[in-house]
């Protein structure tokens, strides 16, 4: 264990009943590091996030928020973190301002100032309405602010983005990365895997309640993926067709020699595999 | 740690929410409007006059004596047939139809038939009181006593001389209505805090699940206890022990209380809260409806809760019943609420979870 931990999990166990959810997992988050948890449903990212926020008791292992053990130390680790649950669940017969300013008297924040948060969040202007009127995206970036609200050390995001529109999406990852620029470490939970790859240091697949994988998308797609050359040739009728040939095996430099010799190539270019592609490889399944 | 900000917040959130679901909110104030103005429409006076109709072809004056001088209202018919019309009408509940020869044939010691009339529908005790009354002047008028000694004994408390009025009747049954309400409030909050998952939110904070039960219990004490104090304050329910009725009034609002957390945990939204706050209404209200409609309850509505708060609401300001008389049945009604208060706290903790 090291001292810049901010989130240590070992061999954590839940089960619901004979289900075991979440299998004996071990991993670290590093402070100020952004940490993509990805996974299909149902695969045990939000058992975990539960556990790691204190929802729920852990069936086995143990794990430390910012040294401090989450069964021992609950409400002390609830005062330092932040999370933003996967679907809304805000008063949304009350205005923006009172959800925010009663989270703030639940943390003993002294001086709360909702509007400062709410421009953060571009929600300015609209903090003495109801949430109800609220549109989806606008009540994601209110649910966000809420996870701000007592200037957490960790923040657990649950599909912060899932089903926004993108300006919406890239508002909320925008605040994201500021967060972790002001030092605080981002426990993200997604299966949007090319939002993990841009906002993630290091990304950890977890799979049937098992984490299969954990290290830099570089790493990964440098271990498990395969680099393509894709190009277009000409058909003797006019027409085009695409041929693909995988880079970096002992085979690569005969087939290149191969297709720009025997075949008219108009457009030619390579492609790197994408984190679902190694997912894919990895688990043998998709994401949804 | 101080506890109370926290609580305090939680409260605020609640009413606020209270207040902003419209059902509630104008059921609450409506609600206590229409309690008081039920209140003072009822009769403030028991009417005790006995009405009949009379009719003979040979009225004897002595007959129409003794009918002054039992004070019993009567209206004399020209015929028969008027009689009985007047009856059908509803004019008069009964009447009497004396034999044209009533005194010769009293005076030879026989006995004269005498018609009573009584409107259909009329329940078993009215027909006796009116078969008394005739059973009653035929004995003055003849002069002859009765040849046994009636000894009268008084089987419960003697309420001889106290009829309530039919509006203070209706307190009780008033007290369980804004208890009932209130608890189907409650459970409203609790269900929809669960099912629209800000519950989960609440718990990533500081506050502990205590706090939530003792903030939804101040909530729904208070709001019940305030509605019971005003409402039995404007209806003088408060005139005879104010003390004694506080005390009580503070025990039925913990009833509504815990009796919410009840319903809560098994209550999916505001529909489901309200189906078994029907259910509660129903039940609870059993024994208030005894009060209003003497003996229509019999001693099995001690086995319900409510028996005890309005047995005591009831005594305290119809009867100005002290401690003394009515210790019992708080110490019975603080028994119960704990049992319900621990079960609801039970049966809630594992719907959180």
């Amino acid at each position: 264990m090291t001292q810049q931990a901010a989130i240590i999990a070992e061999n954590l166990t839940y089960t619901y009943g004979a289900l075991t959810a979440v299998d004996h997992i071990n991993f670290t988050v590093d402070e100020s590091e952004i940490l993509g948890f990805l996974g299909p449903n149902g695969a045990g990212k939000t058992t975990t996030v539960k556990m790691l926020t204190g929802q729920l008791m852990p069936k086995g292992g143990r794990a430390q928020l910012l040294g401090l053990d989450i069964i021992r130390h609950t409400q002390a680790i609830q005062a330092q973190i932040g999370v933003c649950f996967e679907t809304t669940n805000l008063y949304e017969q009350m205005t923006a301002i009172e959800n925010l300013s009663l989270f703030a008297e639940l943390f003993g924040i002294k001086g709360f100032d909702a509007h400062a948060l709410l421009a953060r969040v571009g929600l300015d202007g609209r903090g003495k309405d109801r949430v109800a009127t609220y549109s989806k995206g606008m009540k994601q970036r209110l649910m966000v602010a809420r996870a701000l609200v007592n200037r957490p050390r960790i923040l657990f995001l649950d599909e912060p983005t899932e089903g926004l529109d993108p300006v919406s999406a890239e508002a909320i990852r925008a605040l994201i990365l500021e967060e972790q620029q002001r030092g605080v470490t981002v426990f993200l939970t997604t299966h949007d895997m090319l939002e993990a790859d841009r906002l993630c240091r290091r990304v950890a697949f977890i799979n049937q309640g098992k984490i299969v994988a954990l290290d830099t998308p570089h790493n990964l797609k440098q271990q498990y993926g395969q680099r393509r050359l894709k190009a277009q040739v000409a058909l003797p009728d006019g027409g085009l067709e695409t041929r693909e040939i995988t880079l970096d095996t002992p085979d690569t430099p005969s087939a290149v020699e191969a297709l720009f010799s025997r075949e008219q190539v108009v457009t030619v270019h390579s492609e790197e595999a994408s984190l679902e592609d190694i997912f894919i490889q990895i688990t043998g399944r998709g994401l949804v | 740690m101080n506890r109370w900000p926290i609580v305090r917040a939680l409260v605020r959130k609640d009413l606020t929410l209270f207040f902003r679901n419209r059902f509630f909110a104008y059921i609450t104030l409506l609600g206590l409007v229409f309690y008081i103005i039920i209140y003072f429409v009822m009769p403030k006076a028991v009417d005790e006059t006995l009405e009949l109709g009379v009719y003979s072809a040979a009225l004897p004056e002595a007959v129409l004596e003794l009918l002054d001088a039992e004070e019993v209202g009567y209206q004399v018919f020209e015929s028969d047939d008027a009689l009985r019309a007047a009856i059908l009408d509803g004019d008069v509940p009964a009447g009497l139809v004396f034999p044209p020869d009533l005194m010769v044939q009293l005076r030879a010691g026989q006995k004269p038939r005498v018609d009573v009339y009584l409107a259909a529908g009329s329940p078993p005790e009215v027909r006796d009181v009116y078969v008394a009354v005739v059973k009653g002047m035929a004995l003055a008028l003849s002069g002859q006593p009765l040849n046994i000694e009636a000894n009268e004994i008084t089987l419960g408390p003697d309420m001889a001389g106290q009829q309530i009025a039919p509006r203070d009747r209706m307190r009780p049954l008033l007290a369980v209505i804004i208890i009932v309400m209130e608890t189907m409030g409650l459970a409203t909050l609790i269900a929809e805090e669960v099912q629209g998952g800000t519950l989960r939110a609440l718990l990533i904070t500081p506050m502990d699940v205590r706090d939530l039960f003792v903030g939804k219990g101040i909530m729904g004490v208070g709001m019940t206890f305030i509605q019971a104090v005003l409402v039995m304050g404007v209806t003088g329910g408060l005139c005879q022990s104010p003390v004694l009725m506080l005390v009580a009034l503070l025990l039925g609002a913990l009833m509504a209380t815990s009796i919410g957390f009840l319903m809560a945990s098994v209550s999916r939204d505001m529909m489901s809260s309200i189906g078994w706050g029907i259910v509660a209404m129903v039940v609870m209200s059993i024994p208030a409806f005894g009060v209003l409609f003497p003996g229509t309850v019999s001693t099995w509505g001690k086995a319900l809760p409510s028996y005890y708060l309005i047995d005591t609401i009831h005594r305290v300001a119809n009867f100005a019943a002290g401690w003394a008389e009515v210790w019992p049945n708080l110490l019975i009604l603080a028994g119960i609420n704990g049992l319900f208060l621990w079960i609801g706290v039970t049966a809630l903790r594992r719907r959180f979870s």
